[in-house]
């Protein structure tokens, strides 16, 4: 393109003036920066969000019977009032490629109480070995250790053991109403205390071995209400979900395969929302950049004036004249990107790997039952990087259209003349 | 996801508490009414209500009851052990199956402790649970807490007066005061006339839909008193489902104190 005296005479034209270029450039560089943070930054709380909704507690697929939901009756077992072979269940879900680890689970109610004070529980019965591939929430306990099964222990919520006063070692009374009717009652050590950041969960979940809280319950042992299952990446979940289904479907279980999307739809729309919100902060930041780049460019053309009339008085077309002031406006664009990516990388890539820790601004934010931890938490998606790039160039480029339309328009004998 | 199963506790921890006390009230209202009964003058329907309050109050009763809960997804039959004294306090304790023989509630001013003798423990309920259930059965904490105060939370008029098949009756119907804190949207009361024995209550919900039904029947002397021997209740939405409570004896005015309705007492398991 160096052979194209248009885009020489642009070119040469940014070194001008270095200091405004650069300063100009440096707008758009900032401008660049700001719009690939904030929405690195939102789609980092939207991931957060994700991964907590569906990794902390839940899973990324839910597997109950077809009745369980929205209910979610004590009675209705996977498989019905006869139960389910669960190791084969298992393992029959665990075949499938997606699928990385996989966890059965049983739900009560139940009243948990020491001394003068007793909460409303929910009780969640776990299998501890595989339960740890799946949640997050009891990997790092903030004291003591998981429970084990057969040792009538259970671990509580942080809120929970606070409002019962009761710390690791304490003894816990459960009363539970069981399937048969009866009133299911035992002393529990507590082994362990999680925290899950949400409030309700942490003052009102405590966990227990899986058959442990059968016998508790006098549910089968064969019965069970879910199976949670995590999988590769949450945004593969319908899919995955759909080709569970498929594979189980033989066993002639009436079976949901529900896979977070479903169970948690809000989250879906909030993501959906954050992606449409994109578009508008690129035009916000970009419509304000505008305004700098065209004043610069009506400056840079109004000075050559007498330069551009001398062009057109020997002849060049006025096509001509727009085009080397759009070169001028698009060689500055990708300069400024340049500078963008180069002031916008390193940042990001740090609060990438090492999150800033915000929790002197805010605590822990739930948003439908999804934690959002208080980190600077930004996410690199290449798309955004390169839609910032290309709204840049288009900005820089449409700023300088005025201008080239006005430089064309000089008429050259006035403007020699000294007019 | 968590909600479900705290529903499960919270209609368990309803029908859990108070149930028995309201059996009580229900089975001394119906057996004191009738030597409340003393000429035919008039009586306003809130002077009935309160006479059969004024009866109930400061007397005492202890008497052996079976409880049959059916549910969709069980059934059991409960014996149990029950003493009250007016409407304040009261203490019951299971005698049968044998699993949970020695399961104890006192209620006593409207505070409610269970005593588990499998772990030798004594919870009390928190004031959060109070709205609890008992033993899954159909009985709510609520209305049997307000059941000895529906004078009180009430507007009570005579909807009908006359012949039902063949038996004179009363019906009364209860609206809630303006100020008052209740949870149904109006009762429905039916008294035979000829003896204030009490045939049925209908409890409707704030939308005017019928909630559930409470059926009287076998009206026989009881420690010296007629009494309805067996209630049955019935939830609307579950046509299969029902609670039916059966005294067997029952005494009345008998030597108890308050101090009988103690966590000491509760806890002594026999």
């Amino acid at each position: 393109m160096s052979d194209n005296p248009w885009f020489r005479i642009g070119w040469r034209n940014l070194g001008r003036h270095r200091k405004r270029t650069v300063l100009t450039a440096l707008g758009l560089a900032v401008g660049y920066f700001a719009a690939v943070f904030t929405i690195g930054y939102s789609e980092g709380l939207m991931a957060e969000m994700v991964e907590n909704a569906t990794g902390l507690v839940s899973g990324q697929i839910e597997i109950h019977d077809a009745e369980y939901r929205p209910e979610r009756s004590l009675y209705d077992t996977i498989g019905g009032r006869d139960g389910v072979n669960i190791t084969r269940l298992l393992d029959g879900v665990s075949t499938d490629p997606g699928v990385v680890a996989v966890a059965p689970r049983v739900y009560a109610g139940g009243l948990v109480s020491s001394g003068e004070s007793t909460s409303a529980g929910m009780l969640m019965g776990i299998d501890p070995e595989r339960e740890l591939t799946v949640s997050r929430f009891l990997d790092e306990l903030v004291e003591g250790r998981v429970p084990e099964q057969g040792r009538n222990e259970l671990a509580i919520g942080v809120e929970m053991a606070r409002q019962l006063a009761v710390g690791v070692g304490d003894d816990v009374i459960i009363v539970a109403p069981g399937a048969d009717g009866s009133m299911g009652n035992d002393l529990y050590a507590v082994s362990g205390i999680f925290r899950t950041g949400m409030p309700e969960l942490d003052a009102s979940n405590a966990v227990l071995p899986l058959a442990d809280l059968q016998t508790l319950i006098t549910l089968d042992p064969s019965r069970i209400h879910e199976i949670a299952v995590t999988i590769q990446n949450p945004w593969i979940a319908n899919d995955t979900a759909e080709r569970l289904a498929t594979i189980l479907n033989p066993d002639d279980l009436a079976l949901e395969v529900a896979p977070w999307t479903e169970l948690n739809p809000i989250i879906v729309e909030f993501v959906a929302l954050a992606d449409a919100v994109y578009g508008i902060v690129f035009v916000i930041v970009f419509g304000v950049a505008i305004f700098g780049v065209a004043n610069t460019m009506l400056m840079s053309t109004y000075e050559r004036r007498r330069e551009i009339a001398v062009m057109l008085a020997m002849g060049a077309r006025p096509g001509s004249v727009v085009k080397t002031v759009l070169y001028e406006a698009g060689v500055m664009g990708l300069l400024a990107l340049a500078l963008g990516v180069v002031i916008s990388l390193p940042l990001m890539l740090w609060w990438n790997i090492a999150p800033i820790d915000l929790s002197r601004l805010y605590g822990d934010l739930t948003i439908q039952g999804a934690l959002l931890r208080p980190v600077l938490r930004v996410e690199l998606d290449l798309a955004y990087w390169i839609w910032g790039g290309v709204a840049l160039v288009a900005t820089a480029l449409i700023a300088a259209l005025y201008p080239a339309a006005r430089a064309a328009r000089i008429p050259p004998a006035d403007a020699l003349s000294g007019l | 996801m968590f909600r479900a199963p705290l529903r499960q506790l919270a209609c368990y921890q309803r029908t859990r508490n108070m149930f028995l006390i309201k059996l009580i009230f229900t089975a001394l209202v119906a057996g004191l009414t009738v030597n409340g009964v003393t000429g035919a003058q008039e009586l306003s329907p809130r002077e009935i209500m309160e006479r059969v309050d004024r009866v109930l109050r400061g007397s005492s009763s202890h008497g052996m009851a079976t409880m049959q809960v059916t549910t969709e997804n069980w059934e059991r039959q409960m014996t149990m052990e029950i003493w009250s004294l007016g409407t304040e306090y009261s203490l019951v304790r299971l005698r049968a199956p044998q699993k949970e023989a020695g399961t104890a509630t006192l209620m006593a001013d409207k505070d409610i402790w269970n005593y588990l003798p499998k772990v030798d423990r004594t919870i009390k309920m928190p004031a959060s649970m109070m709205g609890g259930a008992w033993m899954g059965s159909h009985f709510t904490n609520d209305d049997l807490v307000k059941e000895s105060q529906l004078v009180e939370d009430y507007n009570i008029e005579i909807a009908y007066k006359g012949d039902r098949d063949g038996v004179t009756v009363w019906e009364f119907l209860l609206t809630p005061l303006p100020e008052a804190a209740v949870v149904w949207g109006h009762l429905e009361y039916q008294v035979r006339q000829q003896d204030y024995m009490p045939l049925w209550a209908r409890y409707y919900d704030e939308d005017g839909e019928l909630s559930r039904t409470m059926t009287f029947s076998e009206f026989v002397d009881l420690g010296g008193r007629l009494v309805p021997a067996v209630m049955d209740l019935q939830p609307a939405d579950k046509p299969h489902e029902r609670t039916t409570m059966r005294y067997e004896t029952l005494e009345f005015d008998i030597d108890l104190e308050r101090s009988f309705f103690s966590l000491q007492t509760l806890q002594r398991q026999r």
